[in-house]
């Protein structure tokens, strides 16, 4: 009865709450709690997501991302604050050891407030860079909004990103019928180091460039960056798969612009900004309600007949045939669907040692509950410690790392191929067969021969 | 990538639609030159205009500089523009650099590239650099943002290359299959089978060579009559040691073989002693 | 001891001879051999009442792994053996590089009992098998001896001093579970019965000779040595034109089922046809064929002038088949001979050519006084027995003389080969003790009171100094005097005594230590035991995963294997040079080289040796050379040697040292930290007496995980990548407080970054 009601509590809370696959606590950091109406929208709409929202301070003595060494949020939002530092429990180090045990930060950055010395130092650490003197603001005089910016030119109006390169799903193109643009107003741009593990989401246009307001009003002397270099909403996506983004304009997630109607230079009609529907993409992606990958199982057996062909043995013969499936999911929302590779990428397994010795696609099987994916192939000729590895990962993509061991032995004495089916050898076998038979015949002879008619003679 | 060669277009076409409009940005006396470190000024000027971009790519070397001295004008007065730049643009890959340009109150503006000042993609690059300015500022001004020339890059062919690595990024890669070695083969059968007959042809030849020395089993009878059991034991045997092979051969293991080979030897060696005292016996009675 | 009684052989023997009583004779000899057995087993005994009983060193904790799997999994299992916890990622096809013979001994052995209902722990049957073997190797050395000399006490006295000779024991103390334990015994007996064969010139003793050639074939790689002596043997026999239809006969038989036995051996499989080593018996065993035909067609026809084209002929035909071995070996059909066997030719060899041969201890050139450390009075009583040998110079004497040619060659060579001239200098030795004794000890005098006295007075002293006053009255002169025959016999027993004394001294002291544990004395002269070994060992066994993969030098990889359970990179079974110089790179380079093969081969923990403490040389640091040597050998351009010496080409660890050096995986694990044991600026290593530098080295891509209590063995975990995908560095400086407050500006032009 208790197991039934809680299996009905559960269901209501999975119906009720949509919830993200790596919790619900989500502390909100900003300057005063305020600026909350600003952002009613955006946290009324994380909330209706699921979400168990906290609100902090950076000055409040009951803040702390750990508590006995645990988490105590699951994600975080960084609202832009006045103070120049973010104060003893936000240090770099903290927010770090948030991101390295698995916590997600958003992280907002204004270019009327400047950024944190804490929040410099973690992206420095994560090779994302912030304008000189933590100040900057990005402007575009070809693409701007003329109906509110249109002398400072400091609102940029941008189509919706798609996809960062061929091959990966596209999480960040909402589609809307009232219009097709992004308002980026007031935002700091970043630059972004070589790493695999960072992504833009938002680059800047070609004509953008980033000043620093107070000290090149006049001149651009020094430049920042400029163009597709500029980044304004960036992730970082660690190896355990926390996720970290910044978003570049706060005001972009405000009340004010998620309603606004934006004109275009040169366009001739004000349209609605896309701005809601990006930040719930983006807020959904950081918060790991969508584009998290999951496991579901791996198995592999021998792919031979009339051989025991039990799950994941530990032990494979050189030149067996085998066959590996793996089963995937991902998270959608507020449930897992089966995970469809997106066209043109594939889900790759390796079977190496040292390096690879195989790389092979695995093909889908995909049912509306279940996608696996599996291929069939022949160990390599070569005796070691293998693994079979699917190593998957991919911008905005959880990583999926699955490495199974098996080892590869040698053929055993009994398993070469018997000596009369190989012809060479018939020679040889005949040969041990007309030694016996000779063996034989002398023995008899050396026992029971007479001494012959000539012999007696002698 | 093709945000941007979507992008690129319709710039050129806002560009284009500026001059209509009320006011907007455009330069004069824009001229450019390439300076080499070694012979300053061995480059001549080349004069270039918006309407009329040098159509003969301007080639850089290696310790070359280009310098780029022009005029920015709003609505063809001299201004100085907030954004001044000169994109370098990899035409490949659409990687673009911009260089921006220093700009007196006059709007004269001049900048000075130098080859090693480039990113690395740009200054490896192949086909030639397209560059462009980019003159606009705050207000209601229309921008400017036209191609102006092409920017050839010459290496020198004793200094070490630009290398560019390109950086790790996710994503599919290239297949791979494992090659196995090949089976051992063997000889074609016909050979085998040529020895096989050879081979088992000494054993008729053998018993030919001992038939015609006198061979024969002609105590056969006495033997058995003298020790029936010793020599039907010991000769049988002998016999079974061999079936015991075959069986070694053909399913036992080891530790089936041992035993009854340890039976059948024994069995030899018991019978053995007396089968061949008495073939010993007869040996002794010259009868062999 | 037992000794003592044997050493008194002679005299009892003569007492027997009196009494002429055949049985009573046989029955004290059997005794006589039953304590020498016992002599031998309880001098093997010390390590065991020393320490415990465990196995000892490297390679037994590789055997005794192997006996352990070929019990719990049954023969063919352990045939078949792959074993994926050692050579990692690479694993090694254990059950066909092994020589099998020792584990499947004690398999039996350890069955055995159990069908018995013995309740025996295989352990204790592994760490005692080289000690009963070499009461069997005493006896085996007897029966041999007896095959040379008519004297019944050489035997005896062979056997006695086999039993005890330091040369012997050091590689068959109890807990020395190796190939050698059993291999000694196998190798004299082996001898033994080609002795008995060639003599008789019978089927049978050569099919045993060659059914024990076959154990030994499949218990020591030394087997190479049976397999050249013996046609060496036969070869010089045929050379002083003694051949015979015996010798033909016992080396045909010896020959073809030795050579089938043999290659029933995986490990060995066609080697015996294919390779340089195994030449000389196939080669002799043609040479023979042909030498018996053209003896037959001598006998048949009568012509002199036929008789030389037929030498001429004979010579012809060898020479052809040299020429023809020559042409397979360029072809390749015959592998050349190994870069081992040139080494024990050329003793420089191996260092430039085969560092990780030369890296052996074992394997170096022997010391001068080893020989007398090892052999004692034996060593000169060597060659005495050898020239009695060349007196007689039957066929079995030209074996010993041949044999201790070539044996006192390679161990000369090899400190490790002393084990093998080691039976050799116990018969020669035993020759010539008895021969003397019997001599002085049997010698009639022409008068036969004299004789009596002699019988009474035995060897005392005291009847000695007496006989001497009479002697000097007496007319007979020389052996036949009381004084000369009492003092010889006096010095004899003196020899002998310090002889037992010394092999004692040797054994308790020098060849005793399991070296997996050490023994130091206190100042008050009690043992103190420093067991880092097996306590880092079990740390690891503990506190890792079951598949946590351990980097080490190769020395260790055996014990880690064996103690700690743990897969390994490499071990002491250094078939792959090419995955050792990987691991010696990995030491020897820099973290940033280092960590990306660590890497690629999954090392999780990695483990090292440091005496700097406890003043215990043997530690990495003093083997770090062989490590760079190897890696250079594999990598030149990476790899320096020389980079590793001063400027002034020391080879130091100070604050001189070289930044190669210094920058080296090895050194910063080997001092890491270390500083921190002493008064700043006070650290000392004591092993290489060098004051190390205040800054002690930083580690950034591994962490410390274990230090054992006297800091022998140190063991680091190798650092995951960085979760935000920084290099270690930066990483480590980062959590160590230094924020990076601007972009650090990397040289070299600016990089755009490109999605």
């Amino acid at each position: 009865m208790r197991s039934l009601l809680s299996v009905l509590v559960f269901l209501f809370i999975a119906v009720v709450q949509a919830v993200s696959s790596s919790g619900d606590r989500l502390l909100v950091i900003l300057e005063d709690d305020a600026e909350k109406a600003g952002y009613s929208k955006f946290l009324g709409d994380l909330e209706s997501r699921g979400f168990e929202i906290t609100y902090e301070t950076p000055k409040s003595e009951s803040l702390s991302l750990f508590h006995l060494g645990e988490r105590s949020y699951d994600h975080v939002l960084l609202l832009p604050t006045k103070s120049k530092g973010l104060g003893p429990n936000l240090t770099p180090n903290i927010l770090l050891d948030f991101i390295n045990a698995n916590g997600n930060i958003l992280l907002t950055l204004s270019s009327s407030t400047p950024a944190p010395t804490s929040i410099v130092s973690l992206l420095l650490e994560l090779d994302i860079h912030l304008p000189p003197d933590r100040q900057g603001l990005v402007v575009d005089h070809f693409n701007y909004d003329t109906s509110s910016a249109s002398e400072t030119h400091d609102v940029l109006l941008l189509p919706s990103p798609g996809p960062l390169r061929p091959g990966l799903k596209d999480f960040f193109s909402p589609v809307s019928e009232d219009g097709n643009l992004l308002a980026f107003p007031h935002g700091m741009g970043q630059t972004l180091g070589q790493g695999a593990l960072l992504s833009p989401i938002l680059r800047a246009p070609a004509t953008a460039y980033s000043y620093n307001p107070k000290e090149q009003s006049e001149v651009v002397d020094d430049l920042f960056a400029a163009g597709q270099q500029l980044s304004l909403v960036s992730t970082m996506q660690a190896r355990n798969s926390a996720r970290f983004t910044v978003v570049g304009s706060a005001e972009m997630l405000s009340d004010q612009w998620f309603d606004a109607k934006v004109k275009k230079l040169g366009e001739k009609s004000a349209v609605k900004t896309l701005n809601r529907a990006f930040a719930k993409q983006v807020s959904g992606w950081t918060f790991k309600e969508i584009g998290v990958l999951r496991v579901n199982w791996v198995e592999h057996h021998l792919n031979e007949e009339g051989m025991s062909n039990a799950s994941n043995p530990k032990i494979y013969r050189i030149k067996n045939d085998v066959k590996y499936s793996i089963s995937l999911s991902e998270y959608s929302w507020d449930k897992y669907i089966p995970f469809e590779v997106p066209e043109s990428d594939a889900l790759q397994l390796e079977f190496s040692m040292l390096s690879p010795f195989h790389r092979l696609q695995l093909t889908p099987q995909i049912s509306s509950s279940d996608s696996t994916y599996s291929v069939a192939f022949t160990l390599p000729d070569q005796h070691g410690i293998f693994n079979f590895k699917v190593n998957y990962k991919r911008p905005f993509f959880s990583n999926i790392e699955e490495k199974h061991t098996v080892s590869v032995r040698h053929f055993a004495h009994d398993e070469w191929p018997r000596s009369f089916v190989i012809s060479g050898a018939w020679p040889w076998m005949a040969g041990i067969g007309a030694t016996v038979t000779g063996w034989l015949a002398f023995c008899a002879i050396w026992l029971y021969s007479a001494p012959s008619a000539a012999k007696k003679n002698q | 990538m093709r945000f941007l060669y979507s992008l690129t277009p319709s710039l050129l076409l806002l560009a284009a639609g500026a001059a209509q409009a009320a006011s907007s940005w455009g330069f004069a006396d824009a001229t450019v030159s390439v300076n080499s470190k070694k012979g300053a000024g061995t480059g001549s000027k080349e004069k270039f205009s918006v309407k009329a971009p040098l159509s003969q790519p301007v080639v850089l070397g290696t310790t070359d500089s280009l310098k780029i001295l022009l005029t920015a004008q709003e609505d063809g007065k001299d201004k100085r523009p907030h954004q001044a730049f000169v994109v370098l643009q990899e035409p490949t890959t659409g990687l673009e650099a911009p260089f921006p340009l220093t700009v007196k109150e006059s709007g004269k503006a001049t900048v000075e590239i130098k080859q090693s000042e480039l990113p690395v993609q740009l200054a490896a690059s192949t086909a030639p650099l397209k560059a462009s300015i980019v003159l606009a500022s705050f207000g209601s001004s229309e921008g400017l943002n036209t191609p102006i020339f092409d920017v050839e890059i010459k290496t020198d062919p004793t200094a070490s290359p630009v290398v560019y690595e390109k950086p790790l990024r996710y994503g599919k890669q290239e297949e791979i299959h494992h090659i196995f070695r090949d089976d051992p083969k063997s000889p074609p059968k016909v050979i085998s089978l040529a020895f096989v007959l050879a081979v088992v042809a000494t054993v008729p030849a053998l018993f030919v060579g001992w038939l015609a020395l006198g061979a024969n089993v002609s105590h056969l009878s006495k033997a058995l009559s003298d020790a029936p059991l010793a020599h039907g034991v010991f000769f049988g045997s002998i016999i079974a040691m061999e079936g015991v092979f075959f069986m070694y051969y053909v399913s036992w293991n080891l530790f089936q073989t041992l035993p009854v080979a340890g039976i059948v030897g024994t069995a030899t060696f018991l019978s053995g002693a007396k089968a061949l005292g008495e073939v010993q016996s007869r040996r002794l009675a010259g009868e062999r | 001891m037992a000794v003592a009684t044997t050493a008194s052989s002679g005299p009892v023997d003569l007492l027997i001879n009196v009494g002429k009583n055949q049985s009573t004779k046989t029955l004290l000899r059997v005794i006589i051999l039953c304590f020498i057995a016992g002599a031998a087993i309880a001098s093997r005994l010390f390590s065991v009442i020393r320490f415990e009983s465990i196995i000892h060193e490297f390679d037994p904790w590789f055997n005794f792994r192997a006996t352990k799997y070929l019990v719990a999994n049954g023969f063919y299992d352990f045939w078949d053996w792959f074993d994926d916890r050692t050579w990692h990622p690479l694993g090694r096809v254990t059950g066909g590089t092994l020589y099998p013979g020792l584990m499947v001994t004690s398999g039996v052995i350890y069955h055995l009992l159990r069908a018995l209902t013995v309740p025996v722990d295989i352990r204790n049957i592994c760490v005692l098998l080289a000690p009963a073997c070499s009461g069997l190797t005493a006896f085996a050395t007897y029966l041999l001896t007896n095959e040379m000399t008519t004297s019944s006490s050489a035997g005896l006295l062979a056997a006695a001093f086999m039993g005890i000779a330091p040369g012997y024991i050091s590689r068959s103390v109890a807990g020395s579970y190796d190939n050698e334990a059993i291999a000694i015994f196998l190798l004299v007996f082996t001898f033994y019965l080609w002795i008995k064969a060639l003599k008789l010139g019978s089927v049978l003793w050569g099919a045993l000779c060659a059914l024990f050639y076959g154990y030994m074939v499949a218990s020591w790689g030394g087997y190479a040595f049976i397999t050249c002596l013996v046609p060496l043997h036969a070869f010089v026999l045929i050379c002083m034109g003694r051949f015979s239809m015996r010798l033909y006969v016992s080396y045909t038989t010896w020959y073809a089922l030795g050579t089938l036995a043999s290659m029933q051996i995986p490990f060995v499989g066609f080697l015996p046809v294919r390779t340089s080593e195994h030449m000389p018996a196939l080669g002799i065993f043609g040479f023979l064929q042909l030498v018996a035909f053209l003896e037959y067609v001598r006998s048949a026809i009568p012509s002199r002038q036929f008789q030389t084209f037929l030498y001429v002929a004979l010579g012809g035909i060898f020479g052809l088949s040299l020429l023809g071995l020559v042409g397979l070996t360029a072809g390749g059909y015959i592998a050349p001979w190994s870069g081992r066997f040139y080494s024990l030719w050329d003793t420089g060899y191996a260092k430039i050519h085969i560092p990780i041969i030369a890296s052996v201890s074992e394997h170096q050139p022997t010391a001068w006084p080893a020989f007398f450390f090892d052999l004692n009075m034996l060593i000169w009583l060597f060659p005495a027995g050898v020239y009695l040998c060349f007196q007689k110079l039957e066929d079995e004497h030209v074996f010993i003389i041949v044999y201790a040619l070539f044996g006192s060659y390679f161990a000369g060579v090899m400190v490790r080969l002393m084990l093998t001239l080691t039976p050799v200098v116990c018969v020669a030795a035993a020759i010539a003790v008895s021969q003397l004794l019997d001599t002085y000890l049997v010698a009639r005098s022409p008068e036969v009171p004299d004789t009596e006295e002699e019988a009474s007075d035995g060897h005392a002293k005291k009847a000695s100094k007496q006989g001497g006053l009479r002697a000097s009255s007496q007319p007979v002169v020389g052996i036949y005097n009381v004084v000369g025959k009492g003092f010889i016999a006096g010095a004899m027993v003196l020899y002998l005594l310090i002889f037992v004394q010394h092999c004692t001294w040797v054994t308790s002291n020098a060849y005793s230590s399991p070296s997996v544990v050490l023994a130091s004395r206190m100042p008050d002269g009690s043992q103190h035991i420093i067991d880092d070994y097996r306590e880092a060992y079990q740390w690891l066994r503990q506190n890792t995963r079951e598949d946590a993969k351990i980097m080490s030098w190769w020395d260790y990889g055996y014990q880690i294997g064996g103690m700690a359970d743990r897969p390994t990179l490499v071990d002491n079974n250094t078939w792959n040079n090419t995955h050792i110089a990987t691991v010696g790179k990995a030491m020897a380079s820099r973290e940033e080289v280092s960590y990306p093969i660590m890497r690629q081969h999954e090392v999780d923990y990695v483990l090292v040796v440091f005496g700097g403490l406890l003043g215990y040389s043997g530690d990495d640091i003093n083997k770090f050379l062989w490590m760079v040597r190897i890696a250079e050998g594999i990598w030149p351009d990476e790899v320096k040697e020389r980079d590793y010496f001063t400027p002034r080409g020391e080879y130091r660890v100070d604050s001189e040292a070289s930044e190669t050096m210094k920058n080296s995986l090895m050194y910063k694990m080997s001092y890491y930290n270390y500083g921190s044991l002493f008064p700043p600026g006070q650290a000392q290593d004591r092993v290489r007496g060098a004051r190390l530098p205040e800054q002690g080295p930083v580690l950034n891509t591994l962490e410390e995980a274990y230090t054992s209590e006297n800091w022998i063995i140190r063991i680091y975990k190798v650092k995951d990548l960085d979760n935000v995908g920084r290099d270690h560095a930066s990483a480590a400086s980062f959590e160590k407080g230094h924020k990076k407050k601007k972009a650090s500006k990397k040289r070299g032009p600016r990089v755009l970054r490109v999605d």
